[in-house]
């Protein structure tokens, strides 16, 4: 088999044995000549077809974008057309304390649920992969939060960890007494993680069920036959095998936790908890962009914080990934 | 392949548009001028009213059509959730309707952006028909003019549990009118309860600030003032409760929702409500509704809180005299009166509240309930500055709940709190 940095240098149409000169004379009596009407149309099919793309990726997501960063450089607010203010509202966020909060909560959120959205589902997997009978109910139910409704599936855990919810009626019975889940800053994140880490393991988990059908049964018989016990198996045989998976997990659920949104809302209320002190960025651009006093420019600065901290994540992950690769 | 020219046109277009955003908005709008013919067809945005009064508001739209051929009413209601969203979305976009259902402090920023027709205007000759207090609740500190038509009026009163009242030996029959009052009891019922019952759900808010007598804003009411020695006073005493558990430990993340809940579940002693929450306890909690008592709202100024609705005239309507005609028919003596009958609100037209409808008891809870509202309403104050924005309250909401918490002093909170409104108002202009 030749090596792909030898195919690479002789061009596909002489590997076949042909002609580079000889393409347009080879497809039949019915070509265009060069220089044709028809060939002079021909570049602008490819547009068509991808024009219906072109368009949604430009008006909902090239748009938003450009307009976003545009801005985040004006004081516009919701009804009064903006001025370039230049640095002023990136210099604001350094002395805006909630910004601070926002940040923090936001990174903690990541620390706190991307390393058990990373392992939590591979378990999870490991667990319903087995084909015994009545494996796809469990499978069904571990998926189940992914599809529910985040507001239903947030009233459902606020109504448990209220004060008087059944959490902490069973916590009280067996002595612990009352915590405040849903009004201690800090119980609050906690709870919302839980909530979040909840929510994605069927998600994740469907993800990891893909990748281990992949590893070969026989690298696992082998690594029996050598005396290695479960957890070593783990450990030297799943844990390489799905790894470009991890890495993709771990890309995916870091932009999501550092993007959250409607868990900590949802439970932690619109201020975002006690003094404001759960809000996470994303809360805080609708907090402070939205509404009739809304100040577009200073959320659009706190939008391109976030996505400029997006990316710095992903760059992160991608970099971690490549560095366990050599 | 080299780039086709078309499509780095259409990329500099997608680069240059949004700067667009940039310029000036659009400053062609309607006329001022409400003299002309009746005629039309224009658009109504009611607040979450579709619901439960469909019938009455399209047998409104129908009498105005007769009355005057040639115009249409398209009518669309808004739910609750969000609306100042839906209306800040419609007049960025230009699609606000031509006249719309607002509150206030709704009205402020739209008049500001000059998207509100200035009433003193183009209908001065409808201001006597109306109660003065409520003609000038949609003014606006800083700008001359009235920029909606008041609507209807409410003040709800204050609920409490008489069981959990007599439980902690308090007089049910009297309860609480005063704050000095309510700080004295609350603290007698979560002590005699061990902390399990509060008397208050929710941590004070602006409106709490101006019944307990605090002065708001200043007198040029260019900026906020509630950080004085009696701002100071009444938060010191609500960290007293909530230390003493006489206010909810949740009351720093309620809604209206949640403390509404934990009233019904007897968590909670006192909670505001309107006449429409009667039914509810009826329904949901019997036990409570069985020992429900009923009284004014908590002031210490003899003067209670009410709240104002308002009909607003798009400035930029094509059909002036139409839109201005809808706006005063819906909110004229006749319509308020008729309104105020299938539901708990007050008309805000003079001399309607003498009518017998509010001054006559028949015997029921819901006839004391309005005659009480009704009788309150006749000095009531709407405290809240029409300028105090959801991002001020917000502002409020945190500094107060960091006082509550222990994290700064009620005078530190209550700074900070002025000084971020007062930041907030400076950057609206």
């Amino acid at each position: 088999m030749a090596s792909p940095s030898s195919t690479a240098r002789v061009p596909r149409s002489a590997a076949r044995g042909r002609h580079p000169g000889s393409a347009t004379r080879e497809q039949g009596p019915g070509a265009p000549r060069p220089g044709s009407r028809v060939r002079r149309q021909l570049p602008t099919s490819p547009w068509l077809f991808a024009a219906p793309g072109i368009l949604v990726v430009g008006v909902f997501i090239l748009y938003p974008f450009v307009s976003t960063l545009v801005n985040a450089f004006t004081d516009r607010r919701t009804l009064m057309p903006g001025e370039y203010v230049g640095l002023a509202n990136f210099r604001e966020l350094l002395h805006d304390e909630m910004f601070w909060t926002g940040l923090r909560n936001s990174t903690l959120y990541v620390l706190g649920v991307v390393p058990a959205l990373v392992l939590l589902p591979l378990l999870l997997a490991l667990l319903v992969q087995k084909n015994i009978p009545g494996i796809t109910f469990f499978r069904s139910a571990f998926y189940t939060p992914v599809v529910a409704s985040i507001v239903v599936v947030g009233l459902i855990w606020v109504w448990l960890l209220d004060e008087r919810g059944l959490v902490n009626a069973l916590l009280e019975a067996i002595g612990v007494g009352k915590v405040g889940f849903l009004s201690d800053q800090w119980l609050l994140l906690l709870s919302a993680m839980a909530v979040t880490v909840w929510r994605g393991l069927g998600y994740y988990m469907i993800i990891y069920l893909a990748a281990l059908a992949n590893v070969p049964r026989e690298l696992h018989e082998a690594a029996q036959v050598d005396g290695a016990g479960a957890v070593r198996r783990f450990f030297t045989v799943t844990v390489p095998a799905v790894r470009s998976t991890m890495v993709l997990v771990a890309a995916l659920s870091s932009v999501s936790a550092f993007k959250v949104f409607s868990e900590v809302y949802l439970m932690a209320g619109p201020d975002g908890g006690p003094a404001g002190e759960d809000t996470t960025l994303v809360m805080l651009v609708q907090r402070t962009g939205t509404g009739l006093t809304g100040r577009v420019g200073y959320a659009s600065a706190i939008s391109v914080v976030v996505f400029l901290v997006t990316v710095v994540l992903m760059l992160l992950v991608l970099r971690a990934d490549r560095k366990e690769e050599t | 392949m080299p780039i086709p020219r078309r499509a780095l046109v259409a990329a500099a277009v997608a680069l240059v548009l949004p700067l667009s955003a940039c310029g000036s908005g659009d400053d062609s709008g309607g006329s001022t001028d409400a003299s002309g013919k009746i005629e039309g067809d224009i658009t109504f945005q009611t607040w979450n009213l579709r619901a439960n009064f469909k019938p009455y508001f399209e047998g409104v739209i129908a009498d105005f059509e007769k009355k005057y051929p040639g115009t249409h009413v398209k009518w669309i209601d808004q739910p609750a959730e969000g609306y100042a969203d839906k209306i800040s979305a419609d007049a960025a976009g230009g699609t606000l309707p031509d006249v719309v259902n607002v509150s206030p402090d709704l009205v402020a920023p739209l008049a500001k952006a000059g998207l509100a027709l200035d009433l003193d205007k183009s209908a001065a000759q409808y201001k006597k028909e109306y109660l003065d207090g409520a003609w000038a609740s949609h003014q606006i500190p800083g700008m001359n003019g009235t920029y909606a038509f008041p609507w209807y009026l409410n003040t709800g009163p204050l609920f409490y549990n008489k069981s959990l009242f007599k439980e902690a030996g308090l007089d049910a029959s009297k309860p609480p009118t005063t704050y000095d009052e309510l700080f004295t009891e609350a603290l007698q019922l979560a002590k005699k309860s061990d902390g399990k019952v509060a008397t208050l759900a929710n941590v004070p808010t602006i409106e709490d600030f101006g019944r307990y007598g605090v002065e708001l804003m200043n007198k040029q009411g260019t900026g906020f003032a509630f950080n004085d020695a009696k701002g100071v006073e009444l938060l010191t005493k609500y960290k007293e409760l909530y230390d003493a558990k006489a206010l909810d430990p949740q009351a720093l993340t309620a809604t209206p929702e949640s403390s509404g809940k934990k009233f019904l579940t007897g968590a909670v002693a006192m909670n505001p409500g309107s006449a429409l929450d009667l039914g509810n306890f009826k329904k949901q909690a019997p036990n409570l509704y069985r020992n429900i008592g009923i009284t004014d709202q908590i002031t210490s100024t003899g003067k209670v809180n009410m709240y104002v609705m308002g009909v607003m005239v798009n400035a930029r309507t094509k059909h002036t005299p139409a839109a201005v005609a809808f706006a005063h028919y819906v909110t004229d003596a006749q319509n308020q009166m008729s309104f105020a009958k299938k539901v708990a609100i007050f008309p805000s037209t003079a001399g309607s509240l003498d009518d017998p409808y509010f001054t006559k008891e028949d015997g029921t809870d819901e006839t004391r309930v309005r005659i009480a509202a009704a009788k309150s309403l006749k000095n009531a104050v709407n405290y809240t500055p029409v300028l105090f924005s959801e991002q001020m309250k917000t502002a409020l909401r945190n500094e107060v709940a960091k006082a509550l918490q222990g994290k700064e002093s009620p005078k530190a909170a209550l700074d900070n709190a002025v000084k971020a409104s007062d930041r907030l108002l400076q950057q609206q202009g």
